[in-house]
């Protein structure tokens, strides 16, 4: 019963980066970062599991990348929300609406 | 749309690897830097914030590896790196990769270009809709041992009128007319059919129609149908071709269609043709009231549903009602029905499939022979596989490297092989013989080349598996502590070495064996005296229009005078006129019956082959007169019938008699009736063929009982052309609308008769001398590893004060143990061989001992000088050189 709790985990990385590009494109670090904020610095995404995650979704076409300039002029690889991305975030987000609803009523009832 | 993008994705991955490969690389370094600067903001020093930043990745090169593991189609890209690497091994060996390769190569292109051979010939669908529907429907006689036959007209009618099973019948004949009205004279082939023909193949015209049945009826216009290739070779393609008249033997026919060249039928003549309705045919269309005789072909579509049992039946059915309401034509006979395609192709296959089979074993002997290879790479190579074993790479893992490097190499050999495929089809279609049904259709397709990559996928498992299953299966230890291993190797692979070589001398016996048997064969077919001097004889036929040369006088007439003028020319005075001739053209057998003789029981019957020869005929072609006279110019029509046998005649129907003086009825309509006194007996003379036996044989005077057409036989030491020349004035100086065709050597003609024989002895021999040189490396390679393999055990003897011969002695011995254990193993399998290719046999036994002692023989010489190679090295071996190295 590995697979459960992995695809739970892999479930929820892909909501938050998909949630985290709703404001707009952002790169890696700034995925990271809004995703620390986002959830109050509950989840820290290391890079060893954010780049698998961003290279999964643009291969199955949620979000697509372009390279371009920083802030501070430093070329970084940009991630957008694509159309397909945002019905997968809709529907993760339904997903998860449900499973914590009902986590929270296993948890509640004893 | 998912799967659209996962696709591109997919591809993206595989082809653009180098762009994505530094995309990657770069996003994770400014990913890096982003954090270094961040940290920087927040009031680190630099150094330490690049740390920081570092840790924080935790290795660029581990990232990723991670992104790469999650990208689609990662397999692909495990499995190229282990083919890149396997091309890197291969090429680091370039000794032994050409050797495998090429050896592989050999295989594969022989037996790819053997099987298109074998799928146009045999496999491929007839180019007809629905070909398997289409059935040869024929008469046969069991009690003569089952010839099958055709029709009369008349019974096909009958079979038309009862037949419930077929959705369609038509007869057919072939044979030739002379076209004329458009330039040169010439002849056509034409196919003498029933209306239905064109329906039956489901077939429609490029321009204009096919047959009505109308055109069928007696009284109908003379209609033709002419093929896409005479349209546009002999009629420029003419637009207007429809409706205009073409002249056939003399008489004018309408154009009335032209089919599309992608249509033929009968598939083996050649693409230029036309068909007419039977009814109009100089030839067979007066025979269209008689119910005697088997002459039509009828081709059948049967009825879909309807199964092959059933039609059968009805045929059964049908047999039954003809022999009781027209017993004199057809008791005795039966309906058969055979495959179309089967009819077609039925001669070729068994020959073909003994060459497909031939070419397999060489495939095997080329795949023992690379695994042996690869048994000795594995070898030397276990120190490098026990160190990836012992750095975690599991057996599995190995396997699958090692399968690639050979799938590499399966790969390489298939692509050699095709180009191989290639030239060898080329080379194959100058080699074929003509008589070869469908073989235009010879070539190397896509289907041909799937045939031949799936042969190397195969051959790759087959030489690879188990090098690769022993290598992974070795023990760790004792391959880390060999040190790459000098002295020992495992007992288990020795043994298979040894089984790979033993095996390869099985197969090449077989091979040999077969060959042989067909090489010993061929010569005495080709040795075999056809009864006649061949030599200096040309051939040459003169056909006589049909509409204009109806009578049997004028054929005479023809002769005489023809003959007279060309034998007045210098050079040309032995030439003679002979319908049919001996393998030049059909024999003609017909049933005879002897004056006073006893009738035979019902159902048996006398026959000969019939002759109808010029006087000076047995002179020219040099069969010796064995008793009484030969033909002389006054043996005419107004003179006594007269007959000359030939000596199987005399022997079989006139044993312990002797034949002059007797007389015979022939059953052949012009001469119905008439007694023919024998006045002498000639040579015999192979007339089917020279595998044949000579059969008995009856020849008449031209001028008493002449067939229509004026074959010549000249016999001339002028060049053909010269002959073609002198016969093309004189024919005409008569009739200048006559052409003169097939103008030919008689040696030439007998050569294309054993065409087929020869073809199939060439290609075994080929194969049977590659297999010999395959195995014969083998046994090198076996040997020679083995004596490197001892070159230490050798060197103690040696110290030990073994003389050179000893050495040579025993290194001899092992050869020729694997030698005989080959061979031993190979009698009887060869001997099975033998018995395939019996049938194909001329005059020698297929366990001809000769053969067999001859290729015991062979193998075991050839096997001891591949062994001798190696046993001269470790002659030499020097033992303190020998001793140093342990």
């Amino acid at each position: 019963m590995k697979a459960e709790p992995t695809t739970l985990l892999q479930g929820t990385l892909d909501l938050l980066i998909l949630r985290s590009l709703v404001a707009g494109e952002k790169h890696g670090l700034g995925i990271s970062r809004r995703i620390q904020q986002i959830t109050s610095g509950t989840f820290v995404v290391k890079p060893g599991s954010l780049f698998p995650a961003l290279h999964r979704m643009e291969e199955e076409g949620w979000i697509s990348s372009l390279w371009g300039d920083s802030e501070n002029n430093r070329r970084a690889k940009y991630y957008r929300l694509t159309k397909a991305g945002t019905k997968q975030l809709e529907a993760e987000t339904a997903r998860w609406g449900r499973i914590s609803w009902a986590i929270a009523q296993a948890l509640e009832a004893s | 749309m998912p799967l659209v993008v996962k696709t591109r994705s997919f591809l993206r991955n595989l082809f653009s690897m180098r762009r994505k490969e530094a995309d990657l690389d770069q996003e994770v370094r400014s990913h890096l830097e982003l954090l270094t600067e961040e940290n920087i903001r927040g009031g680190m020093r630099p150094e330490d914030a690049r740390r920081e930043a570092q840790m924080e990745v935790g290795g660029v090169e581990q990232v990723k590896e991670q992104v790469r593991e999650i990208q689609i189609g990662n397999w692909i890209r495990t499995l190229i790196s282990d083919c890149r690497y396997g091309l890197r091994t291969l090429w680091k060996s370039p000794g032994f990769a050409a050797v495998a390769i090429l050896t592989l190569a050999l295989g594969i292109g022989a037996n790819t270009a053997i099987f298109s051979v074998v799928y146009a010939v045999l496999l491929k669908p007839l180019p007809y809709a629905n070909p398997n529907q289409l059935f040869n429907v024929f008469q046969a006689k069991p009690q003569d041992g089952d010839p099958v036959d055709g029709w009369s007209y008349k019974n096909f009618e009958e079979l038309l009128e009862q037949d419930q099973v077929f959705g369609g019948l038509a007869g057919n004949q072939h044979h030739q007319l002379t076209m004329t009205g458009h330039g040169e004279p010439t002849v056509v082939n034409t196919s003498v059919v029933t209306p239905q023909l064109f329906s039956v193949f489901d077939e429609k015209p490029l321009k204009g129609r096919t047959f009505f049945p109308q055109d069928g009826q007696q009284g109908a216009q003379p209609v033709v149908v002419l093929s896409e290739n005479l349209w546009r070779g002999y009629f420029g393609a003419d637009p207007s071709i429809i409706g205009s008249s073409i002249n056939l033997d003399m008489r004018p026919f309408t154009v009335i269609g032209v089919m599309p060249a992608a249509f033929r039928f009968p598939l083996l003549t050649a693409s230029e043709q036309v068909w007419i309705p039977l009814v109009q045919d100089p030839l067979f269309g007066p025979w269209m009231n008689r119910r005697l005789g088997h002459w039509l072909t009828v081709t059948g579509r049967l009825k879909p549903g309807v199964s092959r049992k059933q039609a059968q039946a009805e045929l059964d059915a049908i047999s039954v009602r003809l022999a009781k309401e027209f017993p004199e034509a057809n008791q005795g006979w039966t309906i058969g029905m055979t495959p179309l395609q089967q009819d077609i192709t039925g001669n070729a296959k068994a020959p073909l499939l003994v060459l497909l089979g031939a070419v397999g074993l060489v495939l095997l002997i080329a795949c023992a022979n690379i695994a042996n290879l690869l048994l000795t790479r594995a070898t030397s190579r276990s120190k490098e596989i026990a160190v990836r074993a012992t750095f975690g790479a599991g057996r599995a893992r190995i396997i699958r490297q090692l399968l690639a490097e050979t799938a590499v190499l399966g790969l390489l050999g298939g692509v050699a092989g095709i180009a191989l495929a290639y030239w060898g089809v080329q080379g194959l279609s100058s080699l074929l013989p003509a008589s070869l049904p469908r073989v235009n259709a010879i070539r190397v397709d896509g289907l041909v080349l799937g045939f031949a990559l799936l042969l190397s996928a195969i051959a790759s498992c087959a030489f690879g598996l188990a090098p690769a299953l022993f290598a992974a299966n070795s023990d760790l230890q004792a391959s880390l502590r060999e040190g790459g291993g000098r002295s020992g190797e495992s007992r288990n692979r020795r043994r298979v070495r040894s089984f790979l070589a033993a095996g390869e001398i099985v197969l090449a016996m077989v091979l040999l064996v077969a060959a042989g048997l067909l090489l010993r064969s061929f010569s005495k077919l080709t040795s075999v005296r056809p009864g006649f001097d061949a030599q200096h004889i040309v051939k040459a036929d003169i056909s006589l229009p049909q509409f204009q040369y109806s009578k049997p006088q004028q054929w005479i007439a023809f002769a005489d005078e023809f003959l007279a003028r060309l034998q007045a020319q210098a050079g040309m005075q032995d030439s003679a006129v002979a319908v049919p001739r001996p393998i030049a053209d059909a024999c003609a057998t017909l049933q005879f019956d002897i004056v006073g003789a006893p009738a035979l029981s019902a159902g048996a019957s006398r026959t000969a082959d019939f002759e109808s020869v010029s006087p000076n005929y047995f002179h020219v072609m040099e069969i010796p007169l064995l008793s009484g006279r030969l033909f002389d110019p006054r043996d005419v029509m107004s003179a006594p019938a007269v007959t000359v046998i030939s000596k199987e005649l005399a022997r079989r129907y006139f044993p312990n008699q002797d034949p002059l003086g007797k007389q015979l009825f022939f059953g052949f309509a012009y001469d119905k009736g008439v007694a023919r006194e024998i006045v002498g007996v000639v040579g015999d003379v192979r007339d089917e063929g020279l595998g044949q036996n000579p059969g008995p044989m009856m020849y008449v005077p031209f001028d008493q009982l002449p067939l229509w057409g004026a074959n010549l036989v000249v016999k001339s030491s002028m060049s053909v052309g010269g002959v073609a020349t002198a016969i093309r004035e004189q024919v005409q100086a008569i009739d200048k609308d006559l052409p003169v065709t097939d103008v030919a050597k008689m040696p030439d003609i007998i050569d294309t008769s054993v065409a087929q024989p020869r073809f199939r002895t060439f290609l075994l021999g080929l194969f049977a001398a590659m297999a010999l040189v395959l195995a014969a490396t083998g046994i090198f390679g076996v040997i020679s590893y083995s004596v490197s393999r001892r070159t230490n055990e050798i060197g103690v003897r040696v110290a030990l004060g073994a003389s050179r011969g000893t050495i040579l002695r025993m290194i001899l011995r092992e050869t020729l143990a694997l030698a005989f254990v080959g061979l031993a193993v190979g009698l009887p399998c060869a001997l099975v061989a033998s018995h395939l290719v019996g049938h194909l046999l001329f005059d020698v036994s297929a366990n001809d001992p000769a053969t067999l002692a001859g290729v015991a023989l062979t193998l075991g010489v050839v096997a001891a000088l591949a062994g001798y190679l190696p046993a001269r090295r470790a002659m030499r071996v020097d033992p303190i050189v020998a001793l140093r190295y342990e």
